[in-house]
């Protein structure tokens, strides 16, 4: 028995062996090395040199900093429940039995296989405060469009619209919840003669409740980290750094200005937001996600 | 076998093959003959030609060294990303203000010793384009072409205004008048949204940083302190305030997110929207591409009526060669650095990018082959004692990223002159006092 | 009155469809905007406002991507971009498949001391953002000398995903463990139950982890942006925006033709597979 469970322990390092090294390479060096550069004045030209907190108190002082934490906050939170009830309300109604699906899903899931940046370019067209479709669909009816692009009051929200084009990944996902939703709780509920928005609300909802937090998590994660298409659409943050995000302020202080220790300090900070919200989520949801059967 | 191994082996030699066309490509191939040297370029279409143009005559020229271009585009991240990553090309071309920086990082190789052989000096050019690749007692950086700039204005739309269409304005009060009486807003009324326009400071918007050197501003002393809370400064912050407050900040942002690209003949200035602005040399291609038969002029920008001295200002812009650190052929790379500043080589490249020369001396040919009417306007600038160029601060991306931003709050009216200034120096000071302490203490070490 | 509710079904699949389809094309949009930009003449890529129906189909323009390539305009040809995406997506989805099968096995069906805090911690992975690994990853390749090559890109792949060893695993333990014990009673080893057991009945959720991470490739921009020096090696997000950021002639419309060729066949797959797809995720069941 010892022997066939040492045998089994054996195989189980070596099938584990990539990750393991993958681990200590790709995830346990650079989080430690992040950690002492946190504390460096460092460049990758230079050696890093030892100025203890002095960064991360630079940081508290930084303006910049808290106006790029602002903004990314703002997009968190508008763009997470928006493309959250965007996905759901999709994969809800991909749920339905009608004909066509395979269609429908396609086109769903589309704008996730067009790449990023040319979808950042025809946006820059669509958001145009003269001459954008954007604007001219809200003037047929009747409502005078905003500067999108150059009004800082309105690039922010620009941004969180455009969002909501990347929601095919979590649909998906949703579709795949909802598929394994018992069909018997539906006919059950159908005696009982519940209406549509009862069976959502009592059956599905809750049934797909682990695919939502799943989902909400990776979301915190993705919108905490927005990138590509704000450094694509508005060069340096501009209007009035309006739409400057976290990891462009991160990335300009790694590559941009040499101050690699300044941006690992950034980069620690967001890891302890996103553990914590991680684990105020996982709490939060305690008592609402219910987990099948197991 | 059974079918799902030979499948299973047909992937895996995929892969396999996969990865090792992927080391080819990425790899650069080794010929004999001729020592390979790359140089990275940035620019593309007919500026790229001519530098293009150069290296061929290079390659042709001699046989000891080939130079292979390559376009690379964001150059001034990538070369120090290619460099900090220990992969630099031989030569780059990078951007002048790039110098400082690059210099205080040791990512670039000082010169000095190369161009005392060659026997390159001061003297060999118009002085403040050999200033920008000067920096704290070496050379850094040789140009490849150089700029200056000034006022570009519409005949027609002068003329049309009751201008006379030889006769620009000479000072920033005649420009914002004549740039009033210019204005045209739809249906003449005062409230319709705004057609056309006079001057806009942040037409094209990429010198924004630049307004307080107009108005004899300087960026920091030289030494320590950052000097952007000048009366000077302000003083260029009110006057770009004056147009939002003339105009409406919402009606200037409305009219220009209506301009086209730079780069086609929906350009504000060839669409004939905006009848003045600060340009480059390079203007007249654009024009004489997308906009023939436009009628334009070009003229020293404005000064302050009461600061005569600033007459002629105009910012210089330099695209420089410098050999990164860890250039595998440092020496076959200043050969082809010194074939670009002979006189032969820079004419062939200026002369192709329709842009005047930056040695000391062009030839008549030169000036007879060229096809800017206003050519020999912008090499006389380029002379001007009031030359502005960017600091050499290798703080300066993050300067210049600051000082954009108070452009955009108070044209967005979102801050007064007074408040975008201190703001900027209450930012910036610590920032220099802390590089310039690191600066010192590394140096320092490196005596060591 | 079982007519009226026939009817009242009716309407309301009516109405779904056209709820249906008014947001296809909402989302469609951009794919129409690419086709339209991929067959316009080039003077009217940019303008504005932008024109949906070229005045002539230049159909030409999908031949020339390919072709596409003047050294004296020192343009790369946009296919190469593709070429190079495609590249990268190969080896990493490759990668991904083959180490966190491997990986999710140990986790799935074996027992060892430690796997539950090891998959704990693993999990836990999931949060650490990109940007907090950049810098020290950056300097870690420097010293490989991999600066400037695909490998960064691509060689991680293979040593395990947080995301898809956990995807897998929970399709692992689906797997009824009976299957195991009788191939091990026949002789089976640990790699022969994997191989031939396993493996065989994970298709669809090797082919979610493969998709999955063949659009993260494909959309990635930061890893190509800090990690390619050479326009010849760029990805096509990175020479998209190259050819976005410079004031030079861009030619929108084959580097438009290029993109739909490229997607086209990723489209096409996802349109097929897509029922399995989706029941590839419900069977890895993300019910934790």
């Amino acid at each position: 028995m010892t022997l066939k469970r040492r045998k089994e322990a054996t195989a189980a390092f070596l099938f584990a062996s990539p990750w393991l090294i993958g681990f200590a390479v790709f995830l346990a060096y650079p989080l430690c090395a992040s950690i002492y550069y946190s504390f460096c004045d460092y460049s990758v030209l230079k050696l890093p040199v030892w100025i203890g907190t002095r960064n991360y108190e630079n940081l508290m002082r930084d303006e910049i900093f808290w106006k790029t934490l602002s903004n990314t906050a703002y997009y968190a939170i508008f763009a997470l429940p928006l493309g959250m009830v965007v996905a759901i309300s999709l994969a809800l109604l991909l749920n339905t039995k009608v004909k066509g699906l395979a269609f429908y899903r396609t086109f769903f899931f589309l704008p996730s296989l067009v790449p990023m940046v040319s979808l950042a370019v025809l946006w820059l067209w669509m958001f145009n405060g003269e001459s954008g479709l954007v604007n001219a669909a809200l003037g047929g009816i009747g409502i005078k469009g905003p500067n999108w692009l150059s009004d800082p009051e309105w690039s922010k929200p620009a941004l969180v619209l455009l969002s909501v084009w990347g929601v095919g990944n979590a649909m998906v996902i949703y579709l795949a919840g909802l598929q394994d939703v018992p069909v018997q709780l539906y006919e059950a509920a159908d005696l009982d003669g519940a209406t549509a928005w009862q069976k959502t609300r009592n059956v599905t909802l809750p049934m797909i409740s682990p695919v939502i937090l799943f989902n909400l998590i990776m979301g915190i994660i993705g919108t905490l980290q927005v990138f590509t298409v704000p450094y694509v659409m508005f060069p340096g943050g501009s209007p009035a750094r309006s739409t400057y995000f976290y990891t462009m302020y991160l990335f300009d202080n790694a590559f941009r200005y040499q101050k690699m220790g300044y941006a690992c300090a950034m980069g620690w900070i967001m890891f302890l937001i996103i553990l914590v919200l991680t684990m105020i989520s996982l709490r939060l949801s305690e008592k609402h996600v219910h987990y099948g059967g197991s | 076998m059974n079918p799902r191994a030979i499948g299973t082996i047909g992937l895996a030699a995929v892969v396999v093959g996969t990865a090792l066309y992927g080391e080819r490509i990425t790899t650069p191939e080794v010929k004999p003959g001729p020592v390979r040297i790359t140089y990275w370029e940035k620019w593309t279409g007919f500026e790229g030609d001519a530098m293009r143009a150069v290296v061929d005559a290079f390659n042709k020229k001699q046989s000891e060294v080939f130079v292979e271009l390559l376009t690379v585009s964001g150059i001034q991240d990538k070369t120090l990303l290619a460099t900090s990553g220990g992969n630099p090309p031989d030569v780059a071309g990078l951007y002048g203000p790039n110098v400082a920086q690059y210099a205080d990082s040791r990512a670039i190789l000082p010169l000095d010793e190369f161009c005392a052989e060659a026997g390159l000096s001061r003297d060999s050019y118009i002085p403040c384009y050999w200033d920008i690749g000067f920096y704290k007692g070496h050379v850094w950086a040789l140009p490849s072409t150089p700029a200056s700039t000034a006022l570009h204005y519409n005949k027609k739309m002068l003329r049309e205004a009751g201008y006379d269409p030889d006769r620009p304005p000479r000072t920033f009060e005649e420009l914002d008048a004549m740039a009033a009486k210019m204005t045209v807003r739809e249906g003449g009324r005062k409230d319709g949204r705004i057609v056309r326009s006079g001057f806009l400071p942040n037409e094209p918007g990429w010198w924004n940083w630049s307004w307080g050197s107009f108005f004899g501003g300087k960026l920091w002393d030289g030494e320590s302190k950052i000097t952007v809370d000048t009366p000077e400064y302000i003083r260029a912050y009110k006057w770009i305030r004056s147009y939002s407050e003339k105009y409406g900040a919402g009606d200037l942002q409305n009219f220009r997110s209506g301009f086209g690209n730079f780069s086609s003949p929906q350009n504000a200035f060839m669409s004939e929207k905006v009848a003045m602005l600060i340009q480059g040399v390079w203007m007249y291609n654009f024009i004489s591409q997308f906009a023939p038969k436009l009628e334009w002029g070009a003229a020293p920008f404005p000064y302050p009526a009461d600061r005569p001295d600033l007459e002629r200002s105009t910012l210089v812009d330099l695209d420089v060669l410098v050999i990164p650190k860890g250039a595998k052929h440092p020496k076959e790379a200043f050969k082809f650095i010194r074939y670009v500043q002979s006189q032969e080589g820079m004419e062939l490249l200026c002369l192709g990018q329709r842009k005047h020369s930056p040695l000391a001396t062009s030839s008549a040919e030169f000036y007879a082959k060229h096809p800017n009417p206003y050519i020999k306007l912008f090499t006389e600038l380029a002379k001007s004692k009031n030359s502005i160029s960017p600091p050499q601060l290798g703080i300066w991306p993050e300067y210049e990223a600051e000082l954009n931003n108070a452009f955009d709050e108070v044209y967005l009216m979102k801050k007064t002159p007074e408040e975008a200034v201190a703001y900027v120096k209450a930012r910036m000071q610590p920032i220099l006092d802390d590089y310039l302490l690191k600066q010192r203490l590394r140096e320092e070490a490196e005596k060591r | 009155m079982a007519r009226s509710h026939k009817q009242t079904q009716k309407l309301k699949t009516a109405g779904i469809h056209l709820v249906l389809v008014a947001l296809s094309l909402l989302f469609m949009f951009p794919l129409l905007w690419m086709l339209s930009t991929a067959v316009k003449p080039i003077d009217e890529t940019m303008l504005q406002p932008p024109k949906w129906i070229p005045s002539v189909f230049m159909w030409g323009n999908f031949r020339e991507a390919f072709t596409y390539s003047s050294d004296t305009l020192g343009y790369i040809p946009f296919l190469v971009y593709g070429r190079n995406t495609l590249i990268l997506c190969i080896l990493g989805v490759a990668g991904t498949v083959v180490s966190n099968s491997l990986v999710a096995y140990a986790f799935g069906r074996l027992k060892w001391p430690g796997r539950d805090f090891a998959f704990a911690v693993t999990l836990a992975t999931m949060m650490v953002p990109f940007p907090v690994l950049m810098v020290p990853i950056y300097g870690m390749f420097k010293e490989f000398g991999w600066i400037g090559t695909f490998k960064p890109l691509w060689v991680p792949a293979w040593f395990g995903s947080a995301f898809a060893i956990f995807l897998l695993r929970q399709f692992f333990r689906s797997i009824p463990f009976e299957l195991s014990e009788a191939a091990k009673l026949d002789g089976c080893s640990e790699w022969g139950i994997y191989w031939s057991v396993v493996m065989p009945l994970a298709k669809p959720a090797l082919a979610v982890v493969a998709l999955f991470h063949f659009m993260g490739t494909w959309n990635d921009f930061l890893g190509p942006l800090i990690y390619l020096l050479d326009q010849k090696t760029f990805t096509l997000s990175l020479g998209l925006q190259v050819f976005q950021s410079q004031h030079g002639g861009t030619q929108w419309n084959l580097l438009m033709a290029a993109s739909a060729i490229v997607v086209a066949p990723i489209i096409v797959l996802f349109f097929f597979t897509q029922k399995q797809f989706i029941e590839g995720i419900t069977m890895t069941g993300l019910k934790g």
